[in-house]
């Protein structure tokens, strides 16, 4: 009985207190005048996916910064509310709906990694809220016509990536014929092997029309922590080239399996690195190959002009202080960039922060990035952009941007 | 309270917040309470269904994300990828969990043994094979995830956060309404007694593996109708989603926190631990945020070990008074949000109650009187009212048993009968065999071969609840009270649960006065852990007795008892007895064999060597050589 | 000869296995405490190897002479701390967990949340190789089977032939009764919880010698560790050596001989079907409670 009372007596306070409230917090978010622009985001600020969500934020913060220096948007300064979603995929949703809902945010970016990016956008669909996004390549998945990637492979990554390599290292004076082929079960990296859905198209099924000979084809669950059977299985099948359809540090702990039983593959590609780890490996991934949309090689630097340089240097310093290990403006850091260019480009082109306005702005005008150029976005593919993903290698311990030629900063080895 | 009124209050309250939601606009209620309020319930309704099983019978799972991913898995494949629409794929998700539950606890529960630890392993892996099963069967989800389409849904609703909480709300007020329904009922008091002492409430008559089994179900249902939720409200479906340690983890915190034997405790422990998640994320405090967190857990559990609600209800005016007056002044001080105001408050009143207790302890039960602090046990019974030794009709007929374990022969073609009004004692050297023979006299092991009858039903293959049915009751050596329950109440259970059964009340009026035949009758409301190993035994002996059996068996009673003692225990003995009930009795003390027994039976190397009146087989040399000779050596 | 290669390298990492989960194991088995605190510990152990071998460029192994007796007060002392509040069983799981998410909070403010690994330069052992013939040997995996073999030998001998091992063992069996034949619980509790804490130092020193450590890998453990403990049967060391090395070969096996997807599904119904035919733990003689 008590427990009754105590129940209602809580819920009945609850709603008093709410009206106590509610007065207070209606004049947060409507603002027309001078009130700073308000964007909300989660990243994985703790938990598995943080070393990669602080890339994130470092270089999401230094963009605010050069925004607001500059005059901020419409006039107005831009404030950025960051929460820590934890990695927790569950936890992303809510966490959006508090942004929109509590805090009343005028605007949205996305979140890191694909699971909480469809999670993100799911709430932003809910509540018609743009949603540019940095990471997710999942070009079939993100349906959600308002939501905008800053890092694209084009509508079919699954076809993309694979000629792009095979293009690549058939310049090589002695073109790959035996692959191995190893691919996380995790979004992105079985999408690149297997295709999607109907959509069988992908590493497996481009290098037998090409006439390469797959000799191993291994999938292994994101949780794998030996990887002695895999590499025995490399080393003994000899391929020329290992294709690592991987997250994080996977190809690392690969390549140091292989080393522990005496082998070094002879050339080895590995799609979403930890760029890190993978060079602290020394000699072992010399000429390992990746994919990237942004190395900071000179030529490249020069290329897109501007403030590149400043911007590169700036996130170095800011980086390194905020203890990032491997404080490089490179893929990470410029899809981020783009994230905020797209966001920002379309709030002028609306001349507005409403979310409808600045959603028809960027299907109708597209966004100048800084360091992607123009981006126009088509609906009709997701608005998945036509891609300027490229190959990049380590050659003498640093990434170099290699592939295509009209691209590279030094040619492929 | 009644479960009657105690639902009807559950509906009220649900409806009422379900009446607040949907004016939540009109009323001032921030949106995102209705946010935070739907990732409540999502948790009231997981550590609610974890608890049924894993708090009331003590069957600790790591599988709750099992439940939560082939729930979330039907939404996202029927609907995602199917077409097929949500409330039959959100049903589907239910049935599924208890699909899962039912062939776990198939596996699980066919063998005793594979309690505790072993318990928790078997259904930590559940989830592991289901992830990787997942990911293999890449035409399950894709191979890389499932997004969802938008509900559809009647406007006069509200916006998908209403409807989403409305179905988060209906949910939770299932699994709570099922929890409280459970708790108030037979199978409650059969959960709690597997809980303390799953022996014990098998011998008494508790179907174990029925109730839980039908716990293990009830628990996947929900669990699964929960987890097909958190898919909808999610909007996209992978298995880092639902396959993490995270669930199984919280929901373990939250139920144990709030407190495991009371349905309100997972809702205490969900309400409190998802809050207090949530203001330690708004308040951007990265890596503090878990630290906080980690420290609050171990310092209320190390401060409330028994869970905060039990802490709340002993105090439920202080905890009343300390909440209502911090809610109110944060609120009404107008620097706090609703939302800081209630969990401050939650903090002030779980710290007060907690701190209170620890200042001035609950008063400890009183200590027990010493034995024999009733010695009314002493006056002599009357020989004559003892009914008279009927051999004519075998209540027990043991018929050519064998029972080896391994390789050994514990028992050797031993047959045996014992008649109404007889009271036989077993006995025997150590290792003879004859805990061997009440084992399987009550059913608790099965005979490698030969045949046992009780009242002439034959009971090799029943279950031991259905043995105990048949009419016999036992004793351990050791006793086995349910520590969580008053000697009463223990007592009561055997009533509830024996030959004629009957409701609680009933139980305890009964139960009583089986407790004044074993003199235990001003302890009733004591737990058994106040009891000395004395009292215990008669605890016991009560519990016995109050299954109405025809032959109880007594295994060493008096074992570690001192003289005063013995003779307290003998006349007790000696009361049942001329309550018209035929006694086996395991003992060694040959003295009060040979004044208590009708007939002495002799186990020696699991086979019977004697046979008859206590005086003729104590003078066999048979007897003494194999009893005496052994003992010397 | 691929599965060959395979099933030796599994099994020897099944040495780093037997190490993570001897230390859980025993304090489960004699001490009623679940400590999930002991993943915690391992990953501290990795990081001050990979600390200390990074600043002052020593051998990692060398490292052990920091570790393991900083590990050591620390295992004491939390050992001192669940027996002063009394917290066991179900609760210590708790309590633990609590203790772990601050471990890996502290860690990630130290360590940040990327991933670390030992330099190349300063690991001898990281990717050198015994070999046999066409069969490789890698180093650090024969480190882990020899701390292994060391530590729970030794361990194990310590249990059965001394006489504070029986009374461990005693104590496991029944607390009140061990205390009356004078059995100081408490004096030999903080020395277990101190040797799980030194065992904690040299898994997280073997991990560290092979992989990349990061702090979310403390919960990534759970799953393996916990089936080793259980199939080695709880507070059976040799048990848990046994099941380490087969549960590290098994798995490899599967990865190479089907695919390495399979290997959760296949290692947990394996699991599975061992707890329903030897609930009682692959490695425990019958009748030994």
């Amino acid at each position: 009985m008590l427990r009754r009372v105590l129940g209602v007596l809580a819920a009945t306070v609850m709603v008093a207190a709410g009206a106590a409230c509610s007065s207070k917090q209606e004049s947060s978010g409507g603002g027309t005048d001078q009130s700073p622009i308000v964007v909300g985001s989660t990243l994985s600020l703790t938990g598995a996916f943080a070393a990669t969500g602080l890339i994130h934020k470092v270089a999401g913060e230094q963009y605010v910064e050069r925004l607001n220096a500059a005059g901020g948007l419409l006039g107005r300064k831009v404030e950025w509310t960051v929460l820590d979603d934890q990695s927790d995929t569950a936890k992303v949703g809510p966490l959006y709906e508090q942004l929109i809902a509590q805090n009343k945010v005028d605007l949205i970016m996305g979140p890191y990694a694909t699971p909480n990016i469809l999670a993100a956008m799911a709430v932003a669909e809910r509540h018609g809220y743009v949603l540019p996004q940095h990471t997710a390549v999942l070009a079939p998945q993100l349906s959600y016509p308002c939501q905008f990637p800053a890092w694209s492979i084009g509508p079919t990554p699954n076809q993309f990536i694979p000629n792009l390599l095979f293009d690549a290292v058939a310049t090589l004076p002695t073109p790959p014929k035996k692959i191995a082929v190893l691919t996380s079960q995790s979004g992105s990296a079985a999408f690149v092997t297997d295709g999607l859905g109907d959509d069988k198209t992908g590493v497996l099924s481009i290098a037998k029309e090409r006439g390469l000979d797959v000799v191993v084809d291994r999938h292994y669950p994101p949780t794998t922590s030996d990887w002695a059977g895999m590499a025995a299985e490399v080393r003994d099948a000899k391929p020329d080239l290992v294709i690592s359809n991987s997250l994080g540090v996977d190809t690392v702990n690969a390549l140091n399996a292989m080393k522990q039983l005496g082998y070094t593959p002879p050339k080895v590609f590995s799609l979403f690195p930890a760029p890190g780890p993978l060079l602290g490996l020394g000699a072992a991934s010399e000429g390992a190959l990746s994919v990237s949309i942004f190395e900071p090689n000179k030529p490249l630097v020069d290329k897109v002009g501007g403030d590149a340089q400043a911007i590169v240097d700036e996130f170095k310093t800011k980086a390194t202080t905020a203890k990032v290990a491997f404080p490089v403006f490179e893929t990470q850091a410029a899809a981020s960039w783009n994230a905020w260019d797209i966001l920002a480009s379309g709030v002028k082109a609306a001349g507005s922060v409403d979310n409808k306005a600045i959603c028809d702005g960027l299907h109708s005008k597209g966004a100048d990035t800084t360091f992607s150029g123009h981006l126009s976005f088509d609906p009709k593919v997701n608005n998945f952009w036509p891609t300027t993903l490229g190959i990049k290698q380590i050659q003498n311990g640093e990434w170099v941007m290699v592939w295509p030629q009209d691209r590279a900063a030094a040619p492929i080895k | 309270m009644s479960v009657r009124k105690g639902l009807s209050a559950l509906v009220g309250v649900s409806l009422l917040l379900a009446v607040l939601a949907h004016f939540n606009t009109s009323l001032g209620v921030a949106p995102y309470l209705l946010v935070l309020a739907t990732s409540v319930l999502f948790w009231v309704i997981q550590a609610t269904s974890w608890n049924l099983l894993s708090g009331y019978a003590g069957y600790f799972s790591f599988g709750q994300a099992a439940y939560v991913g082939v729930g979330a898995y039907a939404v996202a494949v029927l609907t995602g990828r199917h077409g097929v629409s949500y409330p039959v794929s959100i049903v589907v998700g239910g049935l599924l969990g208890a699909l899962l539950a039912l062939i776990t606890g198939a596996i699980a529960f066919r063998l005793g043994s594979l309690r505790g630890e072993i318990f928790a392993l078997l259904t930590l892996a559940v989830p592991f094979i289901l992830a990787a099963f997942v990911r293999i069967n890449r035409d399950i989800d894709g191979g890389l995830g499932t997004t969802l389409p938008l509900p559809a849904f009647p406007d006069w609703i509200g916006d998908f956060q209403h409807l989403i909480f409305l179905l988060m709300l209906a949910v939770a007020t299932l699994a709570v309404g099922t929890a409280l329904a459970v708790q108030g009922s037979r199978l409650g008091r059969g959960l709690s007694a597997i809980h303390d002492n799953e022996d014990a409430a098998e011998v008494l008559g508790v179907p174990t593996f029925r109730y839980k089994m039908i716990a293990i179900v009830l628990s996947g249902a929900l669990g699964g109708l929960g987890g097909a939720l958190l898919a909808v409200r999610n909007g996209a479906v992978q298995p880092e989603l639902v396959f993490t340690l995270t669930v199984p983890l919280f929901v373990i915190v939250m139920a144990v926190l709030g407190g495991r034997r009371h349905w309100a405790g997972p809702v205490v422990g969900a309400a409190f631990v998802t809050v207090l998640q949530d203001e330690l994320a708004a308040l951007k405090l990265d890596q503090w945020g878990n630290i906080i967190l980690g420290g609050v857990l171990v310092v209320f559990v190390v401060a409330a070990p028994d869970g905060l609600f039990g802490r709340l209800r002993a105090r439920p005016w202080l905890t009343v008074g300390v909440f209502v007056p911090v809610l109110a002044g944060l609120v009404l001080s107008g620097q706090y949000t609703e939302l800081d105001a209630l969990l401050y408050a939650m903090v002030a009143a779980i710290v007060v109650a907690v701190v209170y207790d620890r200042l001035r302890p609950v008063a400890a039960p009183h200590r027990t009187t010493p034995a024999g602090a009733e010695p009314a046990g002493r006056t002599a019974p009357s020989p004559l009212s003892a009914p008279q030794p009927d051999s004519g009709r075998d209540l027990v007929a043991v018929a050519g048993v064998i029972r080896d374990f391994g390789g050994v022969r514990a028992l050797d073609d031993v047959s045996l009968s014992v008649g109404q009004g007889e009271i036989v004692g077993l006995v025997g050297p150590n290792g003879s065999g004859k805990t061997t023979l009440v084992n399987l006299l009550s059913g608790a092991l099965p005979p490698s071969a030969g045949t046992i009858a009780i009242d002439g039903r034959a009971t090799v293959g029943l279950a031991p609840h259905k043995v105990a049915h048949t009419g016999v009751a036992r004793t351990y050596q050791i006793p086995k009270p349910f520590a969580s329950m008053t000697v009463l109440d223990n007592v009561a259970m055997a009533v509830m649960f024996g030959r004629t059964g009957a409701s609680l009340p009933q139980a305890r009026l009964a139960a009583a006065d089986h407790l004044a035949t074993v003199r235990l009758g001003h302890l009733g409301d004591q737990l058994p852990a106040a009891l000395n190993l004395h009292q215990r035994q008669l605890l016991e002996m009560a519990r016995a007795i109050a299954a109405e059996p025809v032959v109880l068996l007594l295994d060493e009673a008096l074992a570690g008892l001192n003289p005063a003692e013995i003779d307290d225990a003998v006349a007790v003995i000696r009361r049942i007895h001329e309550g018209g009930i035929s006694i086996i009795i395991v003992e060694h003390l040959l003295r009060v064999l040979n004044q208590l027994a009708t007939r002495i039976v002799v186990l020696d190397r699991g086979v019977l060597i004697a046979d008859g009146e206590p005086a003729a087989v104590l003078n066999d040399p048979a007897v003494v050589r194999a009893y005496l000779g052994r003992q010397r050596a | 000869m691929t599965a060959v290669q395979a099933a030796l390298s599994g099994a020897l990492i099944g040495g780093l296995y037997a190490l993570m989960a001897a230390g859980l194991s025993v304090t489960w088995g004699t001490l009623r405490v679940i400590n999930l605190a002991h993943f915690g510990l391992i990953l501290v152990g990795a990081y001050l190897s990979y600390q200390l071998t990074s600043a002052w460029g020593i051998d990692p192994m060398l490292t052990l002479l920091v570790s393991a007796p900083v590990l050591f007060v620390v295992g004491a002392a939390l050992q001192w701390a669940y027996d002063r509040f009394n917290i066991v069983e179900f609760n210590s799981l708790l309590v633990s967990f609590g203790l772990l998410m601050i471990i890996i909070e502290v860690s990630t403010q130290v360590w940040t949340a990327d991933f670390r690994h030992i330099d190349a330069g300063a690991n001898p052992y990281g990717t050198s190789a015994l070999h046999l013939g066409p069969i490789a040997l890698p180093v650090s995996r024969l480190v882990a089977l020899g701390f292994a073999l060391l530590l729970i030998g030794g361990g194990h001998l310590v249990l059965e032939r001394t006489f504070a091992g029986r009374g461990l063992r005693a104590f496991a069996q029944d607390r009140t009764v061990a205390a009356s034949f004078g059995i100081d619980h408490r004096r030999l509790g903080l020395v277990v919880g101190g040797l799980a804490g030194v065992s904690a130092a040299v898994a997280g020193m073997v991990f560290a010698l092979g992989n990349t450590i990061a702090p979310a890998h403390a919960y990534e453990w759970f799953g393996t560790v916990f089936a080793v403990v259980i199939l080695g049967g709880i507070g059976n060391l040799l048990g848990s050596l046994f099941a380490g090395l087969g549960v590290g070969a098994f798995s490899a096996l599967v990865a190479v001989l089907w695919d390495p997807s399979y290997e959760p599904f296949v290692l947990f119904l394996a699991i599975i079907l061992a707890l329903v035919l030897r609930p009682q733990g692959l490695f425990t003689r019958r009748g030994l409670a």
